[in-house]
């Protein structure tokens, strides 16, 4: 199970390739659905980052004037019920959302990599411990675990990150384990021993590369499931406080009640959350293909 | 295997076991404790008072004699006390179960009927563009946040009919709870739809590329026959798992969904009780939630262990 | 005289009610209503908020009540309920009452005056071994209530320590029920009874109430209504469009707001929508014990920073009332007229010039635009909460100061405002009777449980204990008026607004009357039917 050789792959589907342009295009032509997903990831980071600039108000300031004011030409998706700009408001919740999928993916991943990795290099009982940690974490569905976390945390931004974080974790370790495993008794690991590199060493070097891509192709997956269950968790008044302007929380009271009256306040940040969950996962299927071809399809 | 049985049940035990400190301690890390919930809704901040709750519920006892207490009542049956009914916990739980029960079931049944077929369809036409449709028609279902699609489904509700689906306490009849109970099914049910569609999908074509399907087909049976009495009978298997373990997953799901349908079932009543701080309410529901997943887990391994005969137990 | 007009009136409307043949009002029917939250528990004594009320005052009696046919709570306007008639000693210390003979409790056992004693003994903590209570939110309303001497079966006096003229508009409450005697606690909280009109039936949990006609009920002919089914909503939402589809006949109490107003009168234009003032206020809590709003300058700045309307304007579509601690006229019986609340500081109209005002003092202390003030403001994690926070910090902004929100768990909230956590706090307080006693003393006296922000001013404290005591009404109003003006200048509890919302029925419903000053009042549901 090495790293797949991407250029030899392309070679072989007999593309022409000079310069990494070329090979985008036609990396593009053969995953479609894989560009489409790249591009509105893209956005989506684009416009967290870029927030302040792209943002026409302030997502905070109120404006008795303007309350439930329908999309139009100053406010383009309308105002909510305090008056605030609600393009304003969807644009610096995508910062919310990155955030939260970014800290909770990264964190869980971090985390799940090192137990994963100590627990199949170490083996014994350390590893029967973690095992069996795991499983607890495991029995409880991923959203519930992450309710009774946020409960116990308390709302806030970093909390909220944490929660989502941990019950990320079992399944990083699990993978990282079973590879970790098996790559234990490969010929190029027994030579690195061979030579007398220490085992952190190994580890690291040799090891944890092995394991990057079903790890990438985890993490994708599990960027969309942690945008969702912020956005799930804020709904239930469990996640992200006010004044940050996150989607789900944006979903759940004040929205919810002017359902006829004002509905662009269901719609814009629901069809966010959804387009950004889609586009994560059309990249996590596209990069699956092609970095895991045993799952190709 | 038998010994292989033994085993599996006694670490459903530990995970079990691993689970009830988990939550305990979890619990009493959440700020703020009944008491306080309690004065809290009176208006009053009064120590006294506060204390005199704690005490009546037996909150100021040593945290290890209130885990012995429950874990002690749990053997024998006994949940314990809800703190902010005053009733037994059981009392406020089992009528819950039916009705979660039966979304979920709803749900599922939604979710196979739409997902294998679709997920068949697919693999079949792997790489036309109704195979590519269905993707992303499924793609879109694991998308959508289920409390949107919630509320989408009221404000079409309102829009077309006039009316929602609001769930009455005693339906009348069969029909009709199927009735209420159908729309936050499907609405549950199309996250899992969408995943079943996937599995069965690529399970398909890893099936269609094995050997014994290039024979059959060299043998010159017909297209149709060798996927569907070949291929399909095989790619089931994993599918089968999945749908086990998303019967045990789809609590997740109701939550938003109960809340947005205000549907008085168990899990939205877990998000109620962890607000109340209702402890015991909360500690035995998340038993319940890990002792069903945990159970369809070993059931699916047992269903496993019976289907396919490839899979040795050695260990 | 008064006392003894009420008594006959009391009479006379019994006598009509009782002979009135039975033309209009149908019997029958079960009234469906929508709730908004899980009431804490049953126990009107123990909770301080309308979503126990509204339900469960329909299965108690008090000892008198608020006519519930008029639609202003006022000490003119009491009615005998449980008691027929009462009296005043000479020196009004003495309040005796005489009861109502052949009442029963839900449970057939029957009703006296020990159960009067039981109840208000539980309330002034003489009874420590009383189960009946154990949480006691309005226990300064009973400071001046030093014992209950039982005459006889039919006869109970309440002594106080001193006159208070406001004591009996505080028994007329809903607030006020009488508990029985062989009650306990637990009962009263999960499936209490009462003598009232209605018995519960059962009380699920985040689920539903459901209440029955009691046939045994002492009033004859009463109540209309077969049953009483509450659902507990908690999704506004979701409660709005059950109305609008006629699931419910009722809204929750206030459940409307201005904005969804419009959008219910347009799906259902034979709503009967009734707007009201909820009793509840909208206030700063400001930390006078901490930098850096130990500075009264700072204070000062910081109340001439507010702009009433926008507030107003966003929150209740201009519709909100403005006023000091007391609800103003026409509604309430206590509040300033117009032109001289606008004497008082942070009332003024001219926005621009306070801020200015505000802004010299800010330079003053050493902020500007480059270098603001950083504070937070703190407030219980619930939109009705938070949203006046977010107008406030958006106004902040104009005197330099930086706000920012900090939402608290409503489970701590108490204990944070307590600890005095917090540098400002945006809060609301709400009042079971419309009266001066009640609002100063739970807030503002130094003795109260609930002076959260721990308010102590000996003048203050002196200025409530005279005018409770002040028996004419007119000397009392200008004593409350001085307390105001002190109040305001001090920034002891800034008002923002005296919040206002809409109650909507189907037209169907028929005699129910809404209270004007006291939405904590008039939920007895007795003459309430359905034609249909």
């Amino acid at each position: 199970m090495a790293i797949i050789d991407h250029e030899a792959e392309l070679h072989r589907a007999g593309a022409n390739i000079t310069g990494w342009r070329s090979q985008l295009v036609f990396t593009a032509r053969r995953y479609p659905l894989g560009a489409i997903g790249a591009v509105i990831v893209l956005t989506f980071v684009f416009t967290a980052v870029f927030a302040n600039f792209i943002a026409p108000f302030d997502p905070t300031s109120t404006d008795s004037k303007a309350s439930l004011a329908r999309p139009g030409s100053v406010f383009w998706l309308g105002a909510d019920f305090m008056g605030r700009d609600m393009f304003s408001r969807i644009v610096y919740g995508a910062r919310i959302s990155l955030a939260v999928g970014m800290g909770a993916t990264l964190m869980g991943g971090l985390l799940g990599v090192s137990i994963g990795l100590m627990s199949g290099y170490l083996g014994g009982a350390f590893d029967l411990l973690t095992q069996r940690l795991l499983d607890v974490m495991q029995s409880l569905p991923l959203l519930v675990m992450a309710l009774v976390m946020a409960a116990a945390l308390g709302p806030s931004l970093e909390n909220t990150i944490v929660a989502i974080a941990i019950p990320l974790v079992p399944t990083v370790a699990r993978v990282v384990r079973s590879s970790t495993l098996s790559l234990r008794e490969q010929p190029f690991v027994e030579a690195a021993r061979a030579v007398g590199m220490g085992e952190v060493r190994i580890a690291v070097r040799h090891v944890l590369p092995n394991t990057l891509a079903p790890l990438i192709v985890l993490g994708t997956a599990q960027l969309g499931s942690a945008i969702l269950v912020e956005a799930s968790l804020s709904f239930l008044g469990l996640g992200i406080p006010e004044p940050y302007p996150s989607w789900g929380r944006m979903l759940s009271e004040s929205a919810a009640e002017y359902v006829r009256t004002a509905p662009w306040l269901v719609i814009f940040p629901g069809v966010a959350i959804s387009m950004t969950v889609f586009g994560t996962n059309l990249l996590g299927d596209a990069l699956r293909d092609i970095l895991d071809p045993r799952q190709r399809s | 295997m038998g010994s292989y049985l033994v085993r599996r049940f006694l670490l459903m035990a530990l995970t079990l076991f691993g689970m009830s400190i988990l939550i305990f301690v979890m619990l009493r890390l959440v700020p703020g404790d009944i008491a306080d919930i309690l004065v809290d809704a009176a208006g009053i901040a009064d120590p006294k008072e506060k204390a005199k709750i704690a005490k009546e519920l037996g909150l100021d006892r040593p945290i290890i004699e209130q885990y012995g207490q429950w874990i002690g009542g749990l053997t024998r049956g006994d949940l314990g006390f809800a703190y902010v009914s005053e009733r037994p916990a059981i009392e406020e739980i089992a009528p819950r179960i039916p009705i979660s029960a039966k979304l979920t079931l709803m749900a599922l049944f939604f979710s196979v009927i739409l997902g294998v077929p679709f997920g068949v369809i697919s693999a079949v036409r792997q790489n036309t563009t109704l195979d590519y449709s269905l993707r992303v028609l499924s793609l879109s279902g694991l998308s959508l946040p289920s409390f949107w699609l919630g509320l989408l489904v009221l404000m079409a509700s309102v829009h077309w009919f006039g009316t929602i689906p609001i769930y009455t306490n005693e339906p009348r009849g069969f029909l009709q709870e199927v009735g209420l109970l159908a729309i936050p099914a499907a609405v549950v049910g199309f996250r899992s739809s969408a995943l079943i569609m996937r599995l069965t999908r690529s399970s398909m074509l890893e099936v269609m590329r094995q050997d014994y399907i290039r024979t059959a087909r060299s043998k010159g049976a017909t297209n149709t026959s060798v996927n569907y009495n070949h291929a399909l009978r095989n790619a089931l298997l994993p599918v089968v798992t999945i749908i086990g373990i998303e019967a045990a997953f789809l609590v997740g799901g109701l939550i938003v969904t109960e809340t947005v349908f205000n549907i008085p079932g168990v899990a939205r009543f877990l998000v109620e009780a962890i607000r109340w701080r209702d402890y015991p309410i909360v500690q035995n529901l998340v038993m319940l939630i890990a002792f069903v997943v945990v159970t369809v887990n070993f059931l699916v391994d047992m269903a496993y262990m019976v289907l396919d005969p490839r899979i040795k137990y050695a260990d | 005289m008064r006392l003894r007009v009420a008594f006959a009136a009391g009479t006379l409307a019994a006598f009509v009610l009782a002979a009135a043949p039975v033309f209009a009002q149908k019997q029958g029917g079960t009234l469906k209503i929508s709730h908004r939250d899980n009431p804490p528990s049953a126990s009107i004594h123990e909770e301080a908020t309308i979503s126990v009320v509204q339900p469960f005052m329909a299965v108690f009696n008090n000892l008198v009540m608020f006519d519930p046919n008029e639609k202003t709570n006022s000490p003119d306007k009491i009615v005998p309920d449980l008691a027929e008639s009462w009296s005043y000693n000479p020196d009004q210390t003495k309040l005796t009452f005489k009861l109502r003979t052949g009442v029963k409790w839900h449970d057939g056992k029957p009703f006296s005056a020990k159960d009067v004693k039981c109840t208000w003994d539980a309330l002034i903590g003489q009874e420590e071994k009383s189960d009946l209570i154990r949480k006691n939110p309005r226990k300064i309303w009973y400071s001046n209530l030093k014992d209950v001497t039982v005459g006889s079966d039919t006869e109970v006096t309440f002594v106080l320590g001193r006159p208070q003229p406001s004591f009996l508009s505080m028994l007329a409450a809903g607030y006020s029920p009488v508990y029985a005697c062989h009650a306990n606690g637990r009962d009263m909280r999960s499936k209490p009874i009462g003598t009232g009109p209605f018995k519960v039936v059962d009380f699920k949990r985040n689920e539903a109430i459901k209440l029955v006609r009691n046939p045994d009920y002492w009033k004859k002919g009463r109540p209309y209504l077969d049953a009483i089914d509450w659902k507990i909503v908690p999704n506004r939402s979701t409660r709005t469009l059950g109305f609008v589809a006629g699931e419910f006949d009722m809204t929750f109490d206030s459940d409307v707001t201005f904005p969804m107003l419009k959008d219910v009168k347009a799906q259902k234009p034979d709503a009967v929508c009734e707007a009201r003032p909820t009793n509840v206020n909208t206030n700063i809590l400001i930390n006078r014990d901490a930098p850096p709003f130990d500075k009264p300058e700072l204070r000062r700045a910081l109340v001439l920073a507010i702009d009433q309307k926008p507030f107003n304007d966003i929150l209740f579509e201009g519709q909100a009332l403005m006023s000091a601690v007391m609800l103003p006229p026409p509604y309430g019986l206590w509040g300033m007229p117009k032109e001289v609340l606008e004497t008082l500081p942070g009332f003024g109209s001219d926005v621009a010039k306070n801020r200015a005002e505000a802004r010299q003092i800010m330079e003053k202390l050493g902020y500007s635009k480059d270098k603001p003030l950083k504070i937070k403001v703190a407030t219980r994690n619930i939109a009705i909460y938070r949203d006046p926070a977010v107008i406030l910090i958006d106004q902040l902004k104009a005197i330099y100061i930086d706000a920012e929100l900090d939402p608290i768990d409503t489970t701590v909230w108490y204990n944070k405002i307590q600890r005095k956590d917090y540098s400002v706090g945006m809060n609301l307080t709400g009042g079971g009777v419309d009266d001066p006693d009640t609002a100063f003393y739970e807030n503002f006296h130094s003795a109260s449980d609930r002076n959260y922000t721990a308010y102590k001013n000996p003048e203050i404290d002196a200025l409530i204990d005279k005018q409770s005591a002040e028996l004419d009404r007119d000397k009392r109003k200008k004593i409350v008026w001085e307390i105001e003006k002190k109040l305001a200048e001090d920034g002891a509890r800034p008002v923002i607004n005296h919040n206002v919302a809409n109650t909507c029925w189907t037209p169907q419903m028929k005699g129910l009357v809404l209270q004007h000053n006291g939405i904590y009042n008039g939920w007895r549901f007795e003459d309430v039917w359905l034609d249909r």
